[in-house]
């Protein structure tokens, strides 16, 4: 404490000096005219400095007569005084302010106008391609965007955009999902643009996510029309589904009606330009899923629809395609079992050649293991080879295949899978010169696939 | 006197200006440990019985907060295996904390879904809480926290992510799949 006083007293003198003394000294020196003026300056620093040298000894000496003690110990605190109401209240104040900021800062979502842009992407490699027997190594599968911009109250609206590898090994972009829907309720939504045909399972559920499904690809009948599928994956029109709930479980259902697709060029196209032809696709699915009890997890349901599909033949075809088809799914944290089995009533209405049945099944059966999910599949169709409508189709051939297979979660947005399989043609490997196949010098082939697919 | 001691509240105030838009500037920030409470979150739930229930209702106590949909059977799976096995951990060293799974799917994780999901999953202990709320609260819930929710027509696209809040409310810890055994974690 002593020691303090010391050097502050003498700092204080120091400053006081160098503050009046030493300008004046140096003004001196130049013999300015104001020299007497800076003399009486200097005399009154000087009279200052002794006055302070005085006060400080007489500061010493009464600090010598305090007992040694009473240095040493603490001084006392005074107990600090209660804020001032005021002060309570501002403080208050500013934290109910803090807490409206982060509040507000909280709530800025609801004003973001922005469009999240999510999808989906993976590349392939493997030693063979389904479309190019002579093409092998990697493959850009897809890049699947999913956009569904906010109307606002029950308005919806969701399009999913596909940048994919062609036939040709080009890359094109579709329209896959244009959808603007209306929400009733839970039990009924609208929706009116092009979407995936409620047929089955696999094509409402798994749809352009190559991510989302546990195994590499679908099976080869239900692809989408542009990579080898049979069916037609994509409507355009209206669509009414909704599930209604209840204790244990819930029915869905959905029903359809659309532009009637056609075939050009060997593919079903599914007339997203408008409807030329005048032929309708109309259809409907009704299930049942078990959300409690011992059947938890399980799906069951039937589907059916009906279109007369014209190909771009000259004379051109006209088939009546009448489907029914039914599903199985059960999925739980360990299983993921999957099948569905179609049946086809076609009628040739141009030739009027009569009936021509025709099927196709698949099931696939996953475990859930904690590190990956390994899974096998068979797949077949019988396809008749005198319906139009499989003859015109590029790959409208009856097939049979076994695949197995893995799954492994890199993370939650990266999954890495290798499948093998074994697939055999049955009928019309070299049936039709016109046709793409006809290249396809093989009737039977082993494949050895993996895939990196990842979400954003 | 007066002025000296009045000097300290002035300080004090500008500090928690200045703290709150520190706050609010670096809610959305990079890191969210330290700079989100929960009394700021969406407070409007109910739990498995259907009882409301408001997540500043926790303060006091340390809470293991996680986002999932009873529907969900790749990723939920292994983030409530990883809880159940922090809460083994917690037990093991005797120590106690709130477990908080907010449903990501209000749509379809009504408070009897909750419930049996609890029930199917032995989930039973009191300390677990599974909470539904609006679309628009579970929204905001994942937005301020950070947690990755969209919809991909049914299917709830998400992240696995664990968020431990101190007894103060205030966001202590963020487990992820990149930390490693959780159960260590705390």
């Amino acid at each position: 404490m002593i020691r303090s006083i010391r050097r502050n007293a003498r700092a204080i003198c120091l400053g006081a000096l160098l503050a009046a003394g030493v300008p004046s000294v140096i003004w001196a020196a130049e013999a300015s005219p104001d020299t007497a003026t800076l003399h009486k300056e200097l005399e009154q620093s000087i009279k200052m400095i002794d006055a302070l040298a005085a006060r400080v000894k007489e500061l010493e000496s009464k600090l010598a007569s305090i007992p040694a003690a009473a240095l040493a110990a603490p001084p006392p605190v005074a107990a600090a005084p209660a804020p001032a109401p005021a002060d309570a209240a501002r403080l208050q104040a500013v934290e109910q302010q803090i807490n409206q900021i982060e509040t507000a800062n909280a709530s800025r979502q609801g004003d973001d106008t922005g469009l999240p842009v999510h999808g989906f992407a993976d590349v392939d490699i493997g030693n063979h391609n389904p479309f190019h027997a002579y093409e092998k190594g990697a493959s850009l599968n897809n890049l699947d965007l999913y956009l569904t911009p906010k109307l606002g109250g029950k308005w919806l609206s969701l399009f999913e955009l596909n940048f994919e590898v062609d036939f040709a090994g080009n890359v094109g972009v579709d329209i896959e999902r244009g959808q603007l829907g209306y929400q009733f309720s839970d039990a009924a939504t609208v929706w009116v643009g092009r979407f995936h045909t409620p047929y089955g399972y696999v094509n409402t559920a798994l749809h352009h996510g190559v991510w989302l499904n546990d195994s590499l690809r679908r099976p080869a009948f239900l692809m989408f029309e542009d990579q080898g599928g049979v069916l037609p994956a994509h409507t355009v029109g209206a669509w009414l589904t909704g599930a209604d709930r209840g204790d244990g479980g819930k029915v869905l259902y959905d029903v359809f009606a659309g532009n009637g697709q056609q075939i050009i060029d060997g593919l079903i196209d599914m007339r997203s330009g408008g409807n030329d032809h005048g032929k309708l696709i109309y259809g409907g699915r009704l299930g049942y899923q078990w959300t409690a009890g011992p059947a938890e997890g399980l799906l069951v349901g039937a589907n059916a629809f009906e279109s007369r599909i014209e190909d771009n033949q000259i004379p051109e075809d006209l088939t009546e395609v009448r489907v029914a088809g039914a599903y199985a799914v059960y999925d739980t944290d360990t299983w993921e079992v999957l099948s569905e089995a179609y049946l086809f009533d076609n009628v040739d209405v141009y030739q009027s050649e009569g009936t021509h049945r025709s099927n196709a099944y698949f099931v696939q059966a996953g475990y859930r293991l904690p590190s990956f999910i390994p899974y096998a599949r068979y797949e077949r169709a019988h396809l008749d080879q005198t319906d139009q409508y499989f003859a015109q189709q590029m790959t409208g051939f009856s097939y049979y295949r076994s695949a197995a297979g893995f799954r492994r979660d890199l993370n939650p947005k990266v999954a890495i899978k290798f499948e093998v399989a074994n697939t055999h043609y049955t009928d019309r490997a070299l049936a039709n010169p016109n046709l793409f196949f006809a290249r396809l010098p093989v009737t039977s082939f082993n494949e050895f696939l993996a895939q990196l697919a990842i979400r954003f | 006197m007066q002025h000296r001691e009045a000097l300290p509240y002035r300080m004090r105030i500008a500090a928690a200006l200045v703290c709150g838009l520190c706050i609010a500037a670096a809610a959305h920030g990079a890191g969210l440990v330290g700079g989100v409470r929960l009394g700021v979150l969406p407070q409007s739930w109910r739990d498995d019985n259907g009882s409301p229930i408001s997540l500043s209702g926790f303060t006091g106590q340390r809470v293991v907060l996680t986002m999932a949909y009873a529907n969900c059977h790749r990723i939920c799976p292994m983030t409530i295996a990883s809880l159940t096995r922090l809460q083994a951990a917690l037990d093991a060293k005797g120590e106690h904390a709130e477990f908080v799974v907010v449903g990501y799917d209000p749509e379809n994780d009504d408070p009897a879904a909750w419930r049996h999901y609890r029930r199917s999953h032995r989930l039973d202990r009191p300390s677990w809480h599974f909470l539904t709320g609006t679309d628009a609260d579970t929204a905001q819930l994942a937005w301020q926290l950070h947690f990755e929710r969209w919809k991909y027509d049914e299917h709830v696209m998400h992240d696995s992510r664990v968020l431990v809040f101190d007894t103060h409310g205030l966001l202590a810890r963020e487990l992820g799949p990149e930390t490693g055994d959780w159960s260590d974690a705390l």
